[in-house]
C-alpha cells in the first residue's frame, strides 16, 4: 500500500512489471480471447502495488464494523454470526407452500423467503381473467388475509424472520398489510416482527412489466408509504429491499445494478425526509438485494465497492452521523439468468461458485438457486441441494474464519476502485436527469437495460461468452437427469375460498374500507394506515389494486 | 419482391419477464423483419391484433408456465376466426414433456431456454 511502500518502490515495481511483460509475453502467446470483466472492464494479466498506488489503508479500507465498511459491516462478520440462509419458496395455494416453509425450517434454513405468484405480485386476484392461467405459478397465491393466515399457520412469526418478496409496491401495499394484520390477529405486536419486504417501484415500472402498471410517481409513493409505516410501527422490519438482483436478471451489468439500487435508495431517502421523518429513523433499515453472477472477482469487488460508496453517499449527501446509517447491508441470490436448461446438474456448481463469491464479498444473507430453475419451480430435492450447498460453504470450506479474505489483493482492490468510480459516475448521470423517478418516466432506464441485455445475448451467441452446455460442450439429445416439478392445482382452490369469503364477509365493511382507501388516495395520506386494519375485513388484493388504479391511473411504459 | 415477414410478439397473460421477448424482437428486427411488440396480452387480443395486422407469425413468450393453458387458446381462437395460416411460435421455459402436447395442439415451433438467436432468426426467415 502507498503508506507502506515508498513512491520510488512503486515506480520500480511498475518498471519491473513492464520489463517482465515485455520479456515473457514476447515468447509466450496468450489465448486468443479478450480478458475483461462481465461489465466490460479490461483485466490485466497481473496486478501489483502500482495498481493501487493511491490507496491509503486507514482511509480507504479500515476495519470491519467501522467506516468506510468496505471490509464488512459488522466487526466480527461470520465469526460472530453466519449469514442467513434464506431459500426462496412458494408455489400453488398457501396450503402447499406452508408445507415447504416448514420443510425448509426443519432442514436448518434460518429464515423464510416467501415468493408470490404472478397475479399476487401484480395486485390481481387469482380469479381475474388476466390471472387465471398464472394462479400459483412462480410463487404462492394470496388473495385475502385468510390465505396469509394459512400460509404462516404453525410457523412462529415472532421468532422467524420473514422476507416477503412483494416485488411491486402495488402488491406490497396489500400483502404487507395482510402479513401485519395476521400478526396482530395472532397477538404478535408489529414491533416484534423481523423481516424484509421488497417493495421496489422499479420492479413495477421497468424490470417486470405486466398489464396495468401504475404511473412511476404513484408506484414510488406506495413504496415510500410502506417504509414510512414500518418506520413508525414496525421498527425491526426492513421495509424495502432495493432489488438489484431483478435489475440484473433483466440484463443490467454489475455497474448498472448498483447504480440503480443506490439512485433508488437516494430517491426514497429524499422523499422520506420531505415527509418529515428524521434520517436516523429509517436509514439503517434500507436494505439491498443483489445478484451473484458468474464473474467471480467482479462480483466480490462489486459488493465491496457498494459498501464503501454507500457510506460515502449517506455521509456526504445526507449528513448521516450514526454509523449504522452508513452500512450497506445486502442479500444475495445466485443469478437465475446464468442457469441453463441444458445439463441442469451443472447449475449446482455454478450456484456454488456464485454463493462463494457472495460470502467472500460479505453478504448478510444468501439464497442459492436450485439446479432445475431453468426448467420448472424447484422440487423438494433441488431446494434441499441448494440449502446443503450453503451449509457446505459455511461449515466445510473454512472461508468464514477470517473477514474479507480478499481485502488487500492488488487485483480485487483495483477492481473495487474501478467499479466504485463507474457506479458513482452513473449515479451522477441519473442525478442530472432529475433523479431515478424521472429517469424511469423518460424510458432511459428501460433503454439502458434492454441494450445491455441484447449485448449479453449477442456475446453468448458469438461464443465470446462461453456457457457450458449451451454454446460449448453441448450434449445432443440429452436425457433429462431430473424430475420436473408440477404446480399443484391452485385456481379451483382459490376460487372456492374466494367465493366462500365473499359470501361470509360483511359487504358493508368492505365498501367502507374501499371508501377510506379512496379518500386516503385523494388526500395523499399513507395508505398502509388504512390497509393494515382494512384487510381484516377480507377485502381482496384485487379490490385494493382496482381502487388504486382508479385513483392513480395506468401508465404505458415506454417501448424498449 | 415479397414484403418482409411480419411478426406479432406478445407475452402471455401475467408473465412478467420481458428480457427474452425483447432480445428476440430486436434480433428479428435487426434481421430485417417487422416486429409488432404487444407486451402482456390475453389470447383474444393477441389473435385480433394478428388478424388486423395481417401477421405471418405470432411469437408467444412465457416463463411462468401458463403456456399450457394460453397457447392452445390462441390456436383455438385463430381457428375459430379462420386465421389458421398465421403460425404460432412459443419461446421461454417449456419443460420437455410439454413439447409434444403443445405441438399436437398446433404450435409450429418451440424455442426453449438457451436457444440461439441465429436459430430463431433462421426459422422465421425460412
Amino acid at each position: 500500500m502507498a503508506k507502506a511502500l515508498k513512491g520510488d518502490s512503486v515506480k520500480e515495481i511498475a518498471e519491473k512489471r513492464r520489463e517482465w511483460m515485455k520479456d515473457c509475453y514476447s515468447k509466450q502467446n496468450e489465448l486468443n480471447q479478450s480478458f475483461s470483466s462481465l461489465s466490460g472492464i479490461p483485466i490485466e494479466p497481473l496486478y501489483t502495488p502500482e495498481h493501487i498506488a493511491d490507496m491509503d489503508y486507514l482511509r480507504d479500507l479500515g476495519f470491519p464494523g467501522l467506516e468506510p465498511f468496505i471490509r464488512g459491516v459488522y466487526p466480527t462478520m461470520y465469526r460472530g454470526r453466519t449469514w442467513t440462509q434464506r431459500q426462496l419458496a412458494g408455489y400453488g395455494p398457501p396450503e402447499e407452500t406452508n408445507k415447504r416453509y416448514k420443510f425448509l425450517l426443519e432442514q436448518g434454513a434460518t429464515g423464510i423467503n416467501g415468493v408470490f405468484d404472478y397475479p399476487t405480485l401484480r395486485g390481481y386476484d387469482s380469479t381475474d381473467p388476466f390471472a387465471r392461467a398464472d394462479a400459483g405459478r412462480g410463487g404462492v397465491a394470496i388473495d385475502t388475509i385468510e390465505d396469509m393466515r394459512i400460509l404462516f399457520e404453525g410457523i412462529p412469526i415472532e421468532k422467524v424472520s420473514t422476507s416477503l418478496v412483494t416485488c411491486q409496491p402495488i402488491c406490497n401495499i396489500s400483502i404487507q398489510s395482510m402479513y401485519f394484520a395476521n400478526a396482530q390477529n395472532r397477538g404478535v405486536p408489529l414491533a416484534a416482527l423481523t423481516g424484509t419486504s421488497q417493495n421496489d417501484f422499479l420492479l413495477e415500472t421497468v424490470v417486470t412489466i405486466a398489464p396495468g402498471v401504475l404511473p412511476p410517481e404513484y408506484s414510488f409513493k406506495l413504496s415510500c408509504d410502506g417504509i414510512e409505516y414500518c418506520t413508525k410501527n414496525a421498527p425491526r422490519w426492513n421495509p424495502i429491499s432495493f432489488a438489484g438482483y431483478n435489475y440484473r436478471e433483466s440484463g443490467c451489468t454489475a455497474i448498472q445494478e448498483v447504480a440503480f439500487v443506490m439512485s433508488n435508495a437516494i430517491a426514497c431517502a429524499e422523499e422520506l425526509l420531505r415527509r418529515g421523518l428524521p434520517l436516523e429513523s429509517f436509514a439503517a433499515r434500507l436494505s439491498f438485494f443483489l445478484s451473484g453472477h458468474s464473474d467471480f472477482f467482479e462480483e466480490i469487488a462489486k459488493y465491496r465497492a457498494a459498501r464503501r460508496l454507500w457510506a460515502k453517499i449517506m455521509k456526504e449527501r445526507f449528513g448521516a452521523k450514526n454509523p449504522r446509517d452508513l452500512m450497506f447491508r445486502f442479500h444475495v441470490q445466485t443469478a437465475g439468468v446464468s442457469l441453463t436448461a441444458q445439463q441442469p446438474l451443472n447449475n449446482i456448481s455454478r450456484a456454488a461458485y456464485q454463493a462463494l463469491s457472495a460470502v467472500l464479498g460479505g453478504a448478510q444473507s444468501v439464497h442459492v438457486d436450485s439446479y432445475d430453475e431453468a426448467l420448472c419451480n424447484p422440487t423438494e430435492l433441488s431446494s434441499l441441494t441448494a440449502l446443503r450447498t450453503q451449509q457446505i460453504l459455511q461449515l466445510e470450506t473454512h472461508v468464514t474464519h477470517t473477514i474479507d479474505p480478499l481485502g488487500g489483493s492488488y487485483f480485487v482492490e483495483s477492481l473495487t476502485n474501478q467499479l466504485e468510480k463507474k457506479i458513482e459516475d452513473m449515479i451522477g448521470e441519473i442525478d442530472n436527469m432529475g433523479g431515478l423517478v424521472k429517469a424511469v418516466k423518460q424510458g432511459w432506464i428501460h433503454q439502458e437495460i434492454a441494450n445491455t441485455a441484447y449485448e449479453y445475448q449477442k456475446a453468448v451467441e458469438s461464443g465470446s461468452m462461453p456457457v457450458v452446455g449451451v454454446n460449448c460442450y453441448q450434449i445432443e439429445d440429452e436425457v433429462l437427469p431430473c424430475d420436473i416439478f408440477k404446480i399443484p392445482e391452485t385456481l379451483s382452490i382459490q376460487e372456492k375460498k374466494l367465493e366462500r369469503i365473499k359470501k361470509e364477509r360483511s359487504a358493508r365493511e368492505v365498501a367502507k374500507v374501499l371508501d377510506n382507501l379512496e379518500r386516503a388516495c385523494t388526500d395523499g395520506e399513507n395508505l398502509m394506515d388504512v390497509l393494515v386494519d382494512g384487510v381484516k375485513s377480507y377485502v381482496t388484493e384485487g379490490e385494493i389494486s382496482s381502487a388504486l388504479k382508479k385513483n392513480y391511473g395506468i401508465w404505458n411504459p415506454p417501448l424498449f | 419482391m415479397s414484403r418482409s415477414k411480419r411478426i406479432i410478439m406478445a407475452r402471455l397473460g401475467m408473465d412478467a419477464h420481458w428480457r427474452g421477448s425483447i432480445v428476440v424482437s430486436r434480433a428479428l428486427r435487426d434481421a430485417g423483419m417487422e416486429v409488432i411488440y404487444l407486451g402482456n396480452q390475453l389470447p383474444l387480443s393477441i389473435v385480433e391484433t394478428a388478424i388486423q395486422e395481417d401477421a405471418d407469425f405470432i411469437g408467444l413468450s412465457t416463463l411462468s408456465g401458463n403456456h399450457m393453458i394460453l397457447a392452445p387458446e390462441v390456436l383455438r381462437l385463430l381457428h375459430e376466426k379462420g386465421a389458421d395460416d398465421i403460425k404460432v411460435v412459443l419461446g421461454g421455459t417449456v419443460p420437455p414433456d410439454e413439447i409434444i402436447p403443445l405441438k399436437q395442439a398446433g404450435v409450429a415451433e418451440i424455442f426453449g431456454t438457451g436457444t440461439s438467436l441465429k436459430k430463431i432468426v433462421d426459422y422465421f426467415r425460412s
